[in-house]
């Protein structure tokens, strides 16, 4: 496949980079292959292996991977024979209990619902385009990953568990939960799905809008 | 070449290309998102959030973040005496992790930002290269600060056992979260194409 051809609208082989806008005339580009800007370096596009099967599969397995790591405990603790338990969420609802409902939006954000629409988004998009399925919302639900992409933050909350860990086990017994396992997955499937899915492929697929299409004819 | 010397213009969303006219809205055939030859009021708004992460950031290390109550004693914890604890437990990996990603990098990111939105005003023609990597690096690491508000939520979930031991947030976690979260969206709103303006329409670049 000669790739990609995104930019239909002015020159279909042209493309520039984002970060210092300099115009580059798009290669054909192999499975495998990430195009950097000759000026600044920065990455124009990353041509994944494996199509859209693999993010899909990654997608699917994040997506089962993340039920699992809220529905069980994640961490529990022990003091003098009286436990604890937490799961996922319950570190957002501790913060709304504590009369921080602030911080309890953007901890909810970072480490549940943000993740959760990325996958949900990203799995809706991906089986729409390659079932061919005429979904509602296709352009507006991915360009919704890309805003939304940034605040998930399951790796940097996966050290705050390690920092809290390490704080806590000195006055208390810690015991890992089925979740916390569940968790540590989902961070690799999580960012090895995010690496094996180039938004501007989707973009071309997807294409112009019905009636774009046709002004331009 | 650039694209802004034909007054093409890539899509913020979906880098789809676009000719635009001037004077005229565009939005993009594509994603549906309004198309600009750069962010809209890059500088300004990028200043506007970056002064309010610079005066979120005394609160931020100064008041506590959590208050720990364990038999009876109440003891309150700030972001550096979180890095003194682990110190004094001869925990120097993790000191450095926290050190790192809670005083370092917030404070590193208002200094680099600063740079960027000065030599971008100064219309600076020097290190085009190194300053656009200096937002990259800006853009990538700026989210690891957000580790002490998890840990605070983290423990103030699991420690509740009434009269052994209670952990419970303070207002230093709401600021510090707010460094956070405004210089994120101050990196978002600061345009690195700016960088590359307004030095002649060409200086060596194709």
């Amino acid at each position: 496949m000669n790739l990609p051809a995104g930019s239909i609208g002015a020159d279909a082989a042209l493309v520039a980079c984002h970060e210092c806008d300099t115009l580059h005339r798009l290669p054909a580009l192999r499975p495998g292959r990430t195009l950097r800007c000759g000026t600044c370096n920065a990455v124009l596009l990353d041509y994944p292996k494996g199509g859209l099967d693999r993010p899909i599969a990654l997608y699917l397995a994040a997506a089962i991977l993340f039920v699992f790591a809220n529905v069980f405990p994640f961490l529990t603790l022990d003091i003098e024979g009286r436990e604890e338990m937490t799961t996922l969420l319950g570190a957002s609802i501790a913060l709304y209990n504590d009369g921080m409902g602030e911080l309890a939006v953007v901890v909810l954000i970072t480490s549940v619902l943000g993740p959760a629409l990325v996958i949900a988004s990203c799995l809706y998009v991906l089986l729409g385009v390659r079932l061919r399925l005429q979904l509602p919302g296709l352009r507006t639900t991915l360009s919704w990953v890309s805003h939304l992409e940034p605040w998930g933050m399951l790796d940097v909350f996966m050290l705050g568990v390690l920092v809290s860990f390490v704080k806590l086990a000195g006055m208390a017994t810690m015991h890992i939960g089925l979740s916390l396992y569940a968790f540590v997955a989902l961070i690799f499937v999580y960012a090895a799905a995010s690496a094996a899915l180039e938004p501007q492929l989707l973009w071309y697929k997807i294409g112009l809008r019905r009636e774009a299409a046709h002004a331009s004819h | 070449m650039r694209a802004i010397d034909r007054s093409l213009a890539s899509c913020h969303t979906c880098g789809l290309l676009l000719q635009l006219t001037p004077g005229k809205h565009t939005s993009c055939p594509r994603c549906g998102d309004a198309v600009h030859l750069r962010k809209t009021n890059s500088i300004r708004n990028t200043w506007a959030l970056l002064l309010a992460a610079i005066a979120m950031y005394l609160p931020a290390n100064v008041l506590p973040i959590m208050t720990v109550t364990s038999l009876g004693n109440t003891q309150s914890d700030t972001i550096m005496s979180g890095v003194i604890y682990f110190l004094k437990h001869g925990d120097w990996p993790l000191a450095l992790v926290i050190f790192t990603a809670s005083v370092l990098v917030p404070l590193l990111k208002m200094l680099a930002l600063t740079y960027l939105l000065l030599s971008v005003q100064r219309k600076s023609p020097l290190r085009k290269n190194q300053r656009t990597r200096l937002y990259r690096i800006t853009e990538l690491v700026g989210r690891w600060s957000m580790v002490d508000v998890f840990v605070v939520a983290l423990m103030a979930a699991l420690v509740q056992v009434g009269e052994l031991a209670t952990i419970q947030p303070a207002m230093g976690a709401v600021a510090f979260a707010s460094v956070v979260i405004l210089t994120m969206l101050a990196a978002m709103a600061f345009d690195p194409r700016l960088i590359w303006d307004n030095h002649g329409v060409h200086d060596g670049n194709t």
